[in-house]
């Protein structure tokens, strides 16, 4: 999906005498001179095609920042607007490619979507208030990126290494084989749930491990809530993980990731790197 | 398969669910701490059922497409 096209920057008006009609949309909050220099380069496209995006400041910070017309924005227009998933997924990659583009530049807070004040008051006040938390933020970001894992695993796989390795369900498979049919069944069922718990209970070591193995390569990591259990062409995502890394210590990171990916190998578990990511997951407290 | 084969960029939609995991994920990071207007000055709040459940229907939409167009390239 491509949503280029208008990476011209536009200089807006800003907020003086802004109209009811309009709201700002926040996209990060950063340094203001380290803002002020990147907005004279060529930016992504706004959030809106044809805003203007501008920073509004407040004492050393400042916050990017685009108009958008309150027909789409004002809270049950924009509940209206996310469920149409076209619209949604637009506004998603615009907001993600110009964060990006601060992210790489400077040390930025990266908002999420939605982020949206009616008055440019409300960003001052915003700044005004947060100030010293933003800028422990800033800081502590600086010079990093958020990197996410994904861990995968392919059951039948991981269910046949399990049988192959457990003395005690092999055991059982043997004694069930040799059994009545009557009581055979029974230690069928029987090795159907050991079956079921040693699958969970190894898939939750090995997740720990990736967890903290990758945690010793990097500054700070964040458990992600995985959405549903979702079957995808790597097996079923089982966790999901987002890690800060120093941008000078990736190359040990992924090295990390590598041979943690060819030791679960075999046993049906798949690592996936995705990013860099402005670090959305870590942008919060200080 | 080693990480080296995943390919990061290429996969355009794989992309996108994951940029929408990040962009639209739960926290709001400092809006979710000012949800409370200050007296004269308006806010809005993006709640976080409507985000969560936009995210349930993109995922389920092009989850199936991206589903649906791997099993079709075997």
């Amino acid at each position: 999906m491509s949503v280029r096209g208008d990476s011209k920057k536009r200089r807006g008006t800003g907020g003086a005498g802004s109209v009811a009609a309009h709201a700002f949309y926040v996209y990060c909050v950063g340094e203001r001179g380290a803002l002020a220099r990147l907005l004279e380069g060529e930016l992504p496209a706004a959030i809106e095609s044809g805003a203007s995006i501008d920073v509004i400041e407040g004492g050393e910070l400042a916050a990017v920042v685009s108009r958008v017309p309150l027909t789409d924005y004002d809270e049950d227009a924009l509940q209206t607007r996310l469920k149409d998933a076209a619209w949604t997924a637009t506004r998603a990659m615009r907001h993600e490619q110009l964060v990006e583009y601060f992210a790489a530049r400077t040390s930025v807070v990266p908002l999420r979507f939605g982020t949206i004040y009616f008055e440019r008051t409300g960003v001052e006040q915003m700044l005004a208030e947060r100030d010293a938390e933003l800028r422990r933020i800033v800081e502590r970001l600086r010079g990093r990126e958020e990197w996410g894992v994904n861990v995968y695993c392919d059951r039948v796989k991981l269910r046949d290494k399990i049988a192959s390795v457990s003395p005690r369900l092999r055991e059982l498979s043997e004694q069930a084989a040799l059994a009545a049919p009557g009581q055979s069944y029974l230690l069928r069922k029987k090795i159907d749930a050991m079956r079921a718990d040693e699958l969970r209970a190894e898939t939750k070591r090995v997740a720990s491990e990736i967890e903290d193995a990758l945690a010793a390569a990097c500054e700070a990591v964040t458990r992600l809530r995985v959405l549903k259990e979702e079957a995808t062409e790597h097996g079923e995502l089982v966790a999901k993980l987002a890690f800060l890394v120093e941008r000078q210590r990736f190359d040990a990171f992924r090295d990390a990731a590598e041979r943690l990916a060819a030791a679960h190998g075999d046993a049906g578990f798949q690592i996936e790197l995705t990013g860099p990511w402005p670090p959305y997951n870590f942008a919060s407290g200080a | 398969m080693s990480i080296s084969d995943f390919d990061f960029d290429s996969e355009d939609e794989l992309t996108l669910l994951e940029t929408l995991d990040h962009v639209l994920d739960s926290g709001l990071v400092i809006a979710g701490e000012v949800t409370i207007s200050v007296a004269d000055i308006d806010l809005i709040y993006v709640g976080l059922n409507v985000l969560l459940g936009s995210v349930d229907t993109i995922h389920k939409v092009l989850g199936e497409r991206v589903l649906r167009e791997k099993k079709s390239d075997e």
